[in-house]
Formats: C-alpha cells, structure tokens, sequence
C-alpha cells in the first residue's frame, strides 16, 4: 500500500507550506461540558424517571387543585340520604367515586386531602432539614475548633435509632401535624449538615478549588460552578424523599395510635380504617384505594428522587 | 484495632448515657395521669395523687430521681408496669416476650441475609440485564412503600393462597412462616441494594486489571476478589438491619398478634403505660447501639486496612 | 546492539484498527496499526496522553474496555490471530501465561483486602500448575527475586503495608508469576518517586535477563525510554507515525511530531529560553482524520498533509516515518536547533 502511494502522481504544488493557525491547533480538541445540561441528558435518558416526573407533577397539580374541581365531596363532611341517615360503607359509584367510609364521608376526596396533608408534612420537613441542615453544616466546617465536638455529636445522633426518636417525641407530644413534623425533623436534619460540612471543608481543602484560588478566581465562581451542583442535586434528592418518608412516617405512627387524630383526614388514617375490613372482601375496596394511591404517591417521589440524585452525580456523566 | 474497637466501644456509651437521660427526662413532661394506673383519674382525689406521685419518686428533685434511675437500671430494674398488667416487673415481662421477639428476629434476619446477598450478586452479574431491573424494581417498591402496605397484603392474600395461619400460634409451626417472611422482605432489598452497589463498585477497581492480566477466570476473579471484598463493608449494613427488623416487629407482630416487644411497645403506647413504653424504648436503642458497635467490631475485624485510619470522623 | 534481521517475530500486528462507542458516538482510537514485535528486545511506545498508547498493547490480551472493539487487522502470536477471539474463554489460553501486563499505579493494582503472597500465589497456582505449599514457598522465592526483603513475613501482609515502589515489585513478581513471554510495562514508573523509578527499571531490566522476556514498554517519559528501549515507536492520535532503533529515533529523527517531541525535553532547554512545548491538542477521534494527523498543530505542514495520509517512508532497514517531508518532491526543512543538540546532550551516554 505504501509503495501505491509513493509511485503515484502527486501534484507537486501540494509540497508547499500550508498557513498555521495556531488557533486551529486548540480547537480540535475542545470539549463543550456542561453540568446542568449533561444532568439533564442523563436524567431525560432514564425512560422510567421522565413518565415518573410527569406523574408527580400531575399529581402535585392534581392535589391543590382538586377541592375546586366540580362534583367534589367535603373530606371530612358525614353524608347523609335525604332520611338523614349516614351513607355508609357505599361501593364505588358514579356520586362517590372510592366509595364511603363507615361514618359515610367520601373516601375519593379523603385520599386527595390524606395526600396534601402528607405532601405539607414532606415538604415541611424538607425545608426545616434544608435551613438547619445547611446552617449547621456551615459552622461544622467553617470553624474548625468545633469539628471534634460537632463530630462526636452527630456519631452520638445517628448512633439513635430514628425509629426510637419518632415514637418518642411522638409519644410525650400532642397527636398532630406538627408533632410528626419535629419528630421527624429531630433527626433527618444531620445527613444534610454532614454533606454541608464536607462541601465546606472541599471548598476549603480540595486541591482544585485551591488551585482555582491561586488562579484568582474569585469565591463566589468557585461556590456557583464547583459547589451549587453538588448542593442542589443533594437538595432535590433529600426534598424528594423526605415526601414517602413523611408518608410513612404517618401511616407507621398513625398505625401505632399516636399518629395524627381521626378528624384529620390523613393517609395513615385511612389505611387504619381500611384495615378494619381486611376480612370482608366486599368492603375491601376501602383499603385498596388508598393503599393504591398511596404506593403510586411514594414510588413516584422515590423514582424520582434517585434518578435526579443519579443524574446530578458526575461521575455518571459519561 | 483493639484502639479503634475501644474508641468506638466508648462512642456506644456515651450514646447510650446520651440516650437514657434524654428518654427519662422527655417521659418526666408527660401527663401525669399514665401513673395512676387501673384506679384511674376519676376515682382519686387530689391528695391520693400526690401521694402515689410520691410514693413513684416523681416528686423528688430531678437530679435525684435521675440518680435513682441510673442505679435501678444498673441493677437490671427496669421498674414495675402501671396499667398494662399493674404493678408486675417489667423485667419479668420482657423475659416472657423477648424470647418470641429474637426467634423471629433472627431467623427474618438469616433468611434475608441469604436471599438478598445471592439477589445483590446476581444482579451485579447482570447488570442491565432483565434480572437486574426486576430485582430493581423489587428494592425500588419496598423501599418507597410504607411497609404496613405490603404486611396487610401478605397478610390478606398469602395467607389465603398458601392457606396459612392468619394468626401466630405458639403450637403451629406453619403459623410462623408468613410473620418472618414478610419481616425479612425489607432487608432483602436492602441487602440486595447494598449488595448489588458494593459489587458494581467493585468491578470498576483498578485491581480486577491486574486480576485479568494474570488470566484469571471471571468465574474466579467474581468469587475470590469482588464478591469477597463486596462483602466487607456489607458488614456496614448490618446494624441498620437489625434496627429494620425492630421496627418491622412492631408492625408484624401486632399484626399477626405475636406475643413479643414489638407487639408489646404498640399495646403500651396505646394504654398510655408510662414505665412500660420507657422501658421498651430503652431496650430498642440498647439493641440498635449495641448492633451498631457489632457492625464497627466485624468491620474492625474484617478489613485489615482499618487500624490505619481509625481517626477519620463520623462514619 | 543485536541485528533485528536475524530476530524471530514474537508478535505480529498488521492493520489494526480499534473502535469505541462512548455516548453513542463511535471512536477511533487505533487507526490502521501494523507492527512486529520481536524476540527478546524492549520495544518503546511513546506518545502523550491519549494517543491510544495503552489501548494498542491492551489489545493483545483481550483488555479492552467492554465498549471498545477490533474493527480491522491481525494480532499474530505463535501461528493464532488473538483478534479473531471471540470469548474471554479463548483469551485465558494467552494472558498471563504468554503475554503478561504491568499497570501504572501500584497503588491501586493490587487488592487492597487480600495478602500479598495470596495474590502473587494465585498467579503460579494457575500458571505453574503447582499447588499448596510448594507455590507458596515459590511465591517467597519470587517476592525474594523481586527485591522484597523478608518475604516469608512480607507474604502475610497486606497491600497497605507496603509503599509505592514495594508494591511495584509485588506487581512485578505478580507478572514474573505467570511465566511469560511477553510483558507489557504500562507507564511502570509513573507514579513513583523518582529514586525509585531507578531501581524499578533496573529490576525489569535483570528480569528481562533472567526470563529472557520481550518487554514493551508504554510511557511519555523520554528518560526512561533512553534507559531501557532498544526500538522506539512514537504514537500520535491512534497511529504509529515513526518506529526506529533507539540511536536512530534520538540522533536522527524524521517526523516532525517526533521532533516536537524530542524538543520539549527539558534537558534540550538553553538558560535565558521557554521551554519548547507543543502548541494545541491532540485531534479528537470521534472525526475521521484526514491526511496527516498532526499537520494542525505544525507550524510547517505541507499542503498535501491536510489532503492525504502519508505512507511509511523508509530510512534504513529498521527506520521509517509516516511524513511526506521524505518525498522526493518535498522542499528541505533544517532541523530544529534543539534536535541538533540531543547529540551534544546524550551522545556520552549511548
């Protein structure tokens, strides 16, 4: 092959010098990544996660709007027939779409309002982990003769069982909405400092950054391109799963009776009530409905959860 | 190693310490009325109150109570039970119940173990394959779902299908199937996940390199490097197991009426058993500190890298 | 140094093209390869980072990353062509016991959670057909060779217990451990501190002696390649663009990648003067190259080089370079000063 080449024609004004530019030299190699969207690239390629995005956003949207949608029953509201009686234990139908529960009120509606109280609870308790997570993480790192201290402090928190801790707190307070909240706030703020700390120490100590330092780069470029990623994507997987968390956190204190009380319409509530009829097959649908709604709630938000965690991770970005 | 077991030993104590005082101070702001036992509120007046307030030593300064309580628990006394069976040890309660509780424990725990360690691998091996995204999607649905969900199934249908008993009987050795079953449900995802993660981890070392340039077989270099060193900080995973199968044993044994703890713990919360629920709260934590410190002992014991670097913070 | 004429060929590669799929998009990473390796000699492969160095030689064990494949040519060893192996089956006939490889950090080639002797052990227990405790007393004898001191206790020990250099011995004794032919050195002294890559080099070296090994080693390190190499081949963006002997390559250079190559040694630098580097990088692979790979980062390219791929043009029986500047009609270009003076530089050495 070769020798093909050497003995054919060439045109010798070929042999010349051609330009240089120095210029074209760099730009063959370049390489255009991008973190935001290399995240969303590989969390878009996850078929599972998109329908499941989709599906959490019809269900937040569903759930506000809900109560204002025509035909809709009150969640707490006893129905009764025109004799005053109570419409209880209804089968599905085209007026009560889940059916009734025994004291007659609609279960369709229960479930939606079960759903925002649990959202609001998840939420909540996101949010709380979020500020206090954040603000002790900072100082943990930040200031360095508290690092042992804070240190043995949380190996001692996270040594509790969390379980412990929620029936605990459960117990001594008042039954409510706000009693799951700090019983699970007390301990689910800790992995979110934990995280904080270590991206305070890795802004601190990581030899990048501190090569980025050298070079000038000033402190808020190094925070928004080498630290938000990282934080915000811990911050969408921690508000995604705080939400089956609280969900179950409710449904497992609800179980035990020291959830939230029986005039609140809660998911827990309704899986307690639905549980009385295990044994009657014709009044199982007020189990199943709310059980259903419940495991698509959870696997969606869990689903999610993970494969925006996943996406943000760089080390996935190939 | 015996410097990093001892730090972590004394770590398991002072949580322990931190535990106990939190739980007797929180149990001292509840009502008072747990402590009256069967007599009730309504039948004592204000006087014979205080009198039985007095006589429990909830009228002592705190400190002195606290003193009074740390002695009694360093004599195994865990205090007497007020309502659920009045004025019995509750020491000698937990003796007739633990024993149910560890046979179910365990045997879930074994049986979890062996399942979810064979899942893990396997769906390492076949990675992106069918198996893997079934076992997936088994880990992804009990993870997200409230337990209570799928013990309520079991329950309903499996009892049905394999016509097994619906409740425990302490005589019907078929009755104990189904409880240790779905308690170990949970844990085989988690050690299938942890498994599978640890595995996967593995194989993207740069040592299976020089594994396969020495011409080792898959088959051999799967067994004796990656399973083998997956399994070391599996050990990890452990004591948060342990703490799964407590508070699954809450669940399943009110559920399926098995005399245990974890049944026990739901009938004193809801008879407002004061002493009762303190106690058991009390055995819980000690068991998942203690499995806390089994998990830093085996990893200890496991990996010989770690007395190098014991001082590393947190875990 | 031997004639390479009278050389038995050990292994033989002929138009080898290697291929990878990385985001969905397809890479060429070996472009069209041909090579003979021959019996007992140390052959250097030298080029930057990327340049498909590792790829090429992981390619004669079947190494290759599970999204990499051979897209074209042969890799002949004793008579059987190991591109055409389908399974890893058919490659555990080969590795380790014929062509054994060495990698670049021991840090981290070794199994962290496994003794020393063990994993050494494994290698002779597979290759040596010999078992329990006769392999093991093996195993000492080997770590013994390697220059481990005190292997009877050094055999219990873990991968931690060890530092850089020493656990490149036990990678080392891992290799020797198989008894092979062949033993490829991926940038073996990389990643120790310099007074050990001495030593390091040494130790293969006496190996290649003792074994009578043919020994291919991987590296960017000019230094290196001056201490060890018989034959060099220099590596740019998937291809081979000039193999020579070692005297040949370093005194009388052809490519001007080679050049660029050879100029930003530092020992070349004259005081008062940056150090010579080579201005861009290297061209990506998901393109098809066109003409000579290099042309976009030589300020002297020629306007053929940016149309057509030059064939190899002969310089004596064992040089030849892929650059049309050894066209008959090609204009003379003075060589760089620097080049000039590596004669200066190392000519006492050699």
């Amino acid at each position: 092959m070769a020798s093909d080449v050497k003995t054919e024609k060439i045109d010798k004004s070929l042999f010349k010098f051609a330009e240089y530019d120095s210029r074209n030299a760099e730009l063959i190699g370049y390489s255009n990544y991008s973190y935001w969207r290399s995240t969303l690239q590989v969390f878009f390629k996850n078929k599972t996660a998109v329908i499941l995005l989709s599906v959490v956003v019809l269900l937040l949207l569903f759930t506000v709007v809900q109560p204002y949608l025509p035909n809709q029953h009150s969640p707490i509201k006893i129905n009764v027939d025109a004799d005053g009686l109570q419409l209880r234990n209804l089968p599905p139908s085209s007026e009560y779409w889940f059916g009734t529960n025994s004291i007659g009120q609609d279960i369709w509606s229960r479930i939606w309002s079960g759903t925002r109280t649990s959202l609001f609870i998840g939420l909540t308790v996101g949010i709380i982990e979020l500020i206090v997570g954040i603000f002790v993480g900072s100082i943990w790192g930040y200031v360095r003769k508290l690092d042992p201290i804070i240190t043995e402090i949380y190996n001692i928190i996270t040594n509790i069982p969390t379980t412990i801790i929620l029936i605990l707190i459960a117990y001594i307070l008042e039954p409510g909405i706000l009693t799951i909240i700090i019983a699970m706030s007390v301990t689910r703020w800790t992995s979110m400092a934990r995280f904080v700390r270590n991206l305070v120490i890795i802004i601190r100590d990581r030899e990048y950054n501190l090569a980025s330092r050298c070079l000038g780069t000033p402190l808020h470029r190094i925070a928004s391109k080498n630290l938000l990623p990282y934080l915000v994507s811990v911050i969408m997987l921690r508000l995604a799963l705080a939400i089956p968390l609280a969900i179950g956190s409710e449904v497992f204190l609800t179980y035990i009776g020291i959830g939230l009380p029986v005039d609140i319409p809660s998911l827990g509530n309704l899986i307690n009530e639905g549980r009385m009829f295990i044994m009657t097959p014709s009044l199982r649908y007020q189990l199943l409905f709310p059980t259903a709604v419940l495991s698509i709630i959870t696997i969606s938000f869990y689903v999610m959860g993970n494969a925006f965690g996943d996406a943000s991770d760089p080390k996935n970005h190939m | 190693m015996s410097k990093y077991v001892l730090k972590r030993f004394f770590r398991s104590i002072l949580t322990l310490i931190a535990v106990i005082t939190v739980v007797f101070l929180l149990m001292r702001m509840m009502p008072e009325e747990g402590y009256f036992g069967e007599a009730g509120t309504d039948k004592l007046d204000e006087s014979q109150k205080e009198a039985i307030l007095t006589n429990l030593g909830l009228r002592d300064p705190m400190h002195i109570q606290l003193i009074h309580f740390y002695s009694d628990l360093a004599k195994g006394d865990l205090g007497d039970s007020l309502i659920y069976r009045p004025n019995v040890s509750i020491t000698k309660i937990i003796k007739q119940k633990a024993p149910y509780s560890i046979a179910i424990g365990l045997s879930s725990l074994g049986f979890a173990l062996i399942l979810g360690l064979s899942m893990g691998v396997v769906m390492a091996k076949e990675k992106n394959k069918l198996a893997d995204k079934m076992g997936t999607f088994y880990v992804v649905i009990i993870r997200a779902v409230p337990p209570i969900v799928y013990y309520l199934f079991i329950q309903l249908y499996l009892t049905q299908i394999f016509k097994l008993p619906l409740l425990f009987d302490i005589d019907e050795p078929s009755s104990w199937i189904l409880p240790t079953f779905a308690m170990a449900l949970g844990n085989i995802a988690g050690y299938a996940m942890w498994m599978r993660r640890y595995m996967v981890d593995e194989l993207n070392k740069d040592y299976l390199r020089l594994a396969r340039a020495k011409g080792l077989s898959e088959r051999k270099i799967m067994v004796s490097h990656v399973a083998r060193n997956a399994l070391v900080p599996m050990v990890q995973y452990l004591p948060a197991s342990i703490l799964f199968t407590i508070g699954g044993s809450i669940y399943i044994e009110s559920l399926f009426s098995i005399p245990g703890m974890g049944g026990l713990l739901v009938d004193a919360i809801q008879l407002q058993d004061n002493n009762l629920v303190q106690a058991l709260v009390l055995m819980f934590s000690v068991v998942g500190i203690l499995g806390l410190f089994l998990g830093d002992v085996l990893m200890a014991m496991l990996d010989p890298r770690i007395k190098l670097h014991s001082s590393g913070g947190g875990r | 140094m031997n004639n390479k004429k009278n050389n038995e060929v050990v292994l033989s590669v002929s138009d080898l093209s290697i291929k990878f799929e990385l985001r969905g998009r397809s890479l060429k990473a070996i472009r069209h390869i041909s090579l003979d390796l021959f019996k007992g000699e140390s052959l250097a492969i030298v080029g930057e980072s990327g340049s498909g160095k590792s790829v090429f030689t992981k390619s004669f064990m079947g190494l290759l990353d599970s999204n990499g494949w051979i897209d074209t040519g042969s890799i002949n060893y004793k008579g059987t062509d190991l591109a055409q192996f389908k399974n890893n089956k058919e490659w555990l006939k080969y590795r380790g016991g014929e062509i054994a490889m060495i990698f670049q950090d021991p840090m981290t080639a070794l199994n962290p959670l496994k003794k020393i002797g063990h994993q050494v052990q494994e290698a002779i227990e597979l290759h040596q057909n010999i078992k329990g405790e006769d392999a093991k007393k093996l195993t000492i004898e080997i770590l013994g060779d390697v220059g481990i001191p005190m292997p009877e206790k050094r055999y219990n020990q873990y991968p931690h217990e060890f530092s850089g250099g020493m656990r490149q011995r036990v990678v080392i004794a891992t290799a020797m451990a198989c008894k092979p032919n062949v033993l490829i050195c991926d940038e073996p002294t990389t990643a120790l501190d310099v007074t050990i890559q001495a030593q390091i080099l040494d130790l293969l070296k006496e190996m290649q002696r003792k074994y009578n090994l043919t020994v291919v080693f991987i590296t960017h390190d000019l230094g290196v390649v001056a201490n060890v190499a018989d034959r060099i081949a220099v590596m740019y963006a998937g291809d081979i663009v000039e193999v020579g002997m070692a005297e040949e390559i370093f005194y009388n250079p052809q490519h001007p990648y080679t050049w660029a190559l050879l100029s930003s040694l530092p020992q070349l630098g004259t005081k008062g003067e940056d150090l010579y580097s080579i201005a861009g990088t290297p061209p990506s692979l998901y393109k098809e190259i066109v003409g000579d790979a290099f042309a976009p980062r030589n300020p002297r390219a020629l306007e053929i080089d940016y149309i057509k791929t030059p064939p190899y043009f002969e310089i004596s029986e064992t040089h030849k370079a892929k650059t049309w500047l050894l066209h008959p009609d090609a204009p003379k270009i003075e060589v760089p000063d620097a080049i000039k003076r590596l004669h200066e530089h190392f000519g006492g050495n050699r």
